[in-house]
């Protein structure tokens, strides 16, 4: 503490991108996405089988908005981030597929 | 060790500023990769296994829309709260960022209340972890987000505590922000929790 004023100056640029009203409108519209994904189910107001994809649609927007603008996955020097998350959603959707299609039970 | 150098000015991005800890980083995101495999896996689980009750309760019987858009609510802002932890990291604001994360803790130990409570419920329904194939894979599940939360619970006080003593330094810096990157992984694997789980689960019966 004490000395942070000083180099404030030389590299703001770096540090204006992260700016907290981008993190208020990912918040107000995971807010919103969220509130949309309850209201849908609660008050049936789509099609009742048009509504699991809706709400599942729904959950990915909100997920890739908090990783790119919360987790700071849209920066630079996040390619390895953006390589694991994606080959990790690869085999989930690989495992997902299989397990709805193959599982005797 | 570069612990001297802090001391003097804290760099702009101090979690960035050395390589050990943008390897930290790196090794994080890789993490995160293996987590989002796991917790993959337990919901391909769910999927195929959640119709079979096995004469337990249903989904649509035990569900109850207000009490987890309550915990959602709750651990959505906990997310917020903490990204405010890290801007005020960027502003090299050790006294916000304690504060940031007393919130997140606080808000994280009300969401792990409320699925206390809601799983001593189901069990007293009658929908334990050895009811049926979805009971195994539900607390199997959502247990295990659960226990994520607890264990990010736990680190955070930890960090806060030996940030009281060490300070803000480029080695403090980094174990920040990596708690922060954590607990929004955290709230990301809910956002599918509620949408698969909860939510889907709740339809089921009305359309059926």
């Amino acid at each position: 503490m004490g000395a942070h004023a000083h180099n404030e100056e030389v590299r703001k640029p770096k540090v204006k991108h992260d700016s907290p009203k981008r993190h208020v409108v990912a918040f107000i519209g995971s807010l919103v996405l969220t509130a949309l994904a309850f209201i849908a189910v609660a008050y049936e107001v789509i099609p009742a089988g048009f509504t699991v994809p809706f709400i599942v649609i729904l959950a990915f927007v909100q997920a890739f908005f908090q990783l790119f603008v919360w987790m700071h996955m849209d920066q630079k020097g996040h390619e390895y981030a953006r390589i694991s998350i994606f080959a990790g959603l690869f085999f989930i959707l690989a495992a997902i597929i299989v397990f709805i299609f193959w599982v005797w039970v | 060790m570069a612990t001297h150098h802090a001391n003097a000015v804290l760099p702009d991005e101090p979690e960035k500023a050395t390589l050990e800890g943008k390897n930290k980083i790196l090794g994080f995101w890789l993490f995160l990769g293996g987590e989002t495999v796991l917790f993959g896996s337990l919901f391909a689980t769910f999927i195929a296994l959640r119709d079979q009750v096995n004469g337990g309760p249903t989904s649509q019987q035990l569900f109850d829309m207000p009490l987890v858009a309550a915990a959602t609510l709750i651990l959505l802002t906990s997310s917020m709260t903490s990204v405010m932890a890290t801007l005020a990291l960027h502003k090299k604001n050790l006294k916000m960022i304690q504060v940031w994360l007393t919130i997140t803790v606080l808000l994280g130990i009300g969401f792990l209340a409320l699925e206390i409570y809601e799983f001593v419920h189901y069990v007293h329904e009658g929908h334990k972890i050895s009811t049926s194939a979805f009971g195994s894979a539900f607390y199997t599940l959502v247990g295990f987000h659960g226990g994520h939360v607890a264990f990010g619970i736990l680190w955070i006080i930890l960090l806060q505590l030996s940030a009281v003593k060490k300070g803000l330094t480029v080695v403090t810096a980094p174990k920040f922000y990596l708690a922060s990157l954590y607990w929004h992984f955290i709230d990301v694997v809910w956002v599918f929790i509620f949408t698969v789980v909860y939510l889907m689960g709740m339809i089921g019966g009305k359309v059926g």
